[in-house]
């Protein structure tokens, strides 16, 4: 499939990089320098801040009984930003600014530090009661109103 | 073929859907049905709402700011009274309570919808919305989509349409808007009125399934009764045959 749909998928060449890492890392323990350096010609200086992101396992898979997940990602500024895990959206004010309204970019860092994160197996788990996934869904939009 | 792409069509296609066992259960993606004032969006959806009612799986959620004035009338064999049980009405009154509803989606029991509907969501913009405000609400729909696909299982997604209300010419703020949707929803139904058409009150509609198969267009008409027919658009390009089968459906 050709087309990228920018609120849902990514561009096939991100897909294919997510993928070969994923393999590499099974096999190595750790992500090919080849790997890094399309990272950084696709991401920019994003790349490295997600990797960051990454190294400090800022990321953490939220999930309840009912099976519904979101991310959770801890920016160096120490403040928590929302990921859904179903379609790319982060509450961050980059995301809004660079991806929605500029459209000069494809991802935040830390939605892409959530992918790299699934890539290199480094998700932190926090279980949750369906009540307070529908609190941590829904505050969120407060807080950045 | 796109399970989205294909309920619309067989909306629009009412009572040609005889090989209905051949329809795939993919979700497919989360489409977006645009139009200005009375081009029919709410009956559209809730043709779709009875097509799917009628497939034999779970129950359809239909949120919308206020009760549906009158049930189009589509033929009469379709609307059963089984059928419009298993359409699940709900009123969120304002923005407030539809995040709220979407938020809380999965602290629902009982089985997960098989499609989701929303009718008017400009009505949910109005106000001053940011980007990011509209991109959370748009990114919900998605997730609360993905969630209830997640429950039913693999093979059986769970299908998404969304009615927005557009100007005809609409200032920079509705364009800003519409992008960040688009950005969410890249299969799109735009409807248009159309004065040439057959019937008293016509209407083109236009289905682009977002780059995964070919565009295709029908007549739409309403009758002075409010009964609602459904023709190919003549100058279809590349559209698969099964279309031709509602040809023979004819106009009363
Ligand atoms: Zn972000």
């Amino acid at each position: 499939m050709a087309v990228a749909l920018p609120g849902v998928t990514l561009p096939s060449v991100v897909e294919e990089l997510l993928s070969e890492m994923a393999a590499a890392v099974q096999e190595n323990a750790q992500i090919p320098d080849e790997h890094l350096l399309s990272l950084k010609f696709i991401f920019g200086s994003s790349a490295i801040q997600a990797l960051d992101l990454v190294d400090r396992q800022s990321i953490t898979l939220i999930s309840s009984p009912s099976g519904r997940r979101v991310y959770q990602v801890l920016g160096s500024s120490g403040r928590t930003y929302l990921c859904l895990a179903s379609c790319h959206y982060c509450s961050c004010p980059a995301f809004a600014f660079s991806v929605l309204r500029k459209n000069d970019s494809l991802l935040c860092k830390h939605l892409l530090a959530v992918y790299l994160s699934q890539v290199t197996r480094t998700c932190r788990q926090l279980k949750v009661s369906d009540k307070q996934l529908t609190d941590i869904l829904f505050t969120k939009k407060k807080q950045e109103a | 073929m796109l399970r989205m792409a294909e309920a619309l069509r067989r909306a629009l296609n009412l009572g040609s859907s005889a090989e209905s066992e051949e329809y795939t259960t993919e979700a497919g993606p989360p489409l977006l049905l645009l139009g200005g004032p009375g081009s029919g969006k709410t009956s559209l959806l809730f043709t779709a709402a009875l097509e799917a009612a009628g497939e034999g799986r779970g129950p359809i959620l239909f949120l919308t700011q206020r009760p549906l004035q009158s049930l189009p009338r589509g033929r009469g064999a379709v609307l059963d009274p089984l059928r419009l049980q298993k359409i699940r009405f709900q009123y969120p009154p304002s923005t407030h309570e539809l995040l709220q509803l979407l938020c809380s989606a999965h602290e629902a029991r009982g089985p997960a919808p098989s499609l989701l509907l929303l009718d008017g969501l400009e009505e949910y913009l109005v106000g001053d919305w940011g980007p990011q405000e509209v991109a959370y609400l748009a990114a919900l729909l998605l997730d609360t989509a993905a969630h209830f696909s997640h429950q039913i299982g693999p093979g059986h997604g769970c299908g998404l349409i969304v009615a927005l209300q557009i100007q005809e010419e609409g200032d920079s703020g509705d364009a800003l808007q519409l992008s960040l949707l688009q950005r969410y929803f890249p299969a799109q139904c735009w409807l248009q009125v159309d004065a040439q058409g057959p019937g008293q009150h016509c209407l083109r509609a236009c289905l682009d399934p977002g780059g995964q198969g070919p565009r295709a267009e029908w007549w739409v008409a309403f009758q002075p009764d409010g009964e609602m027919t459904v023709t190919p658009w003549p100058a279809q390009t590349g559209n698969p045959s099964s279309d031709k089968g509602s040809s023979s459906e004819g106009q009363p």
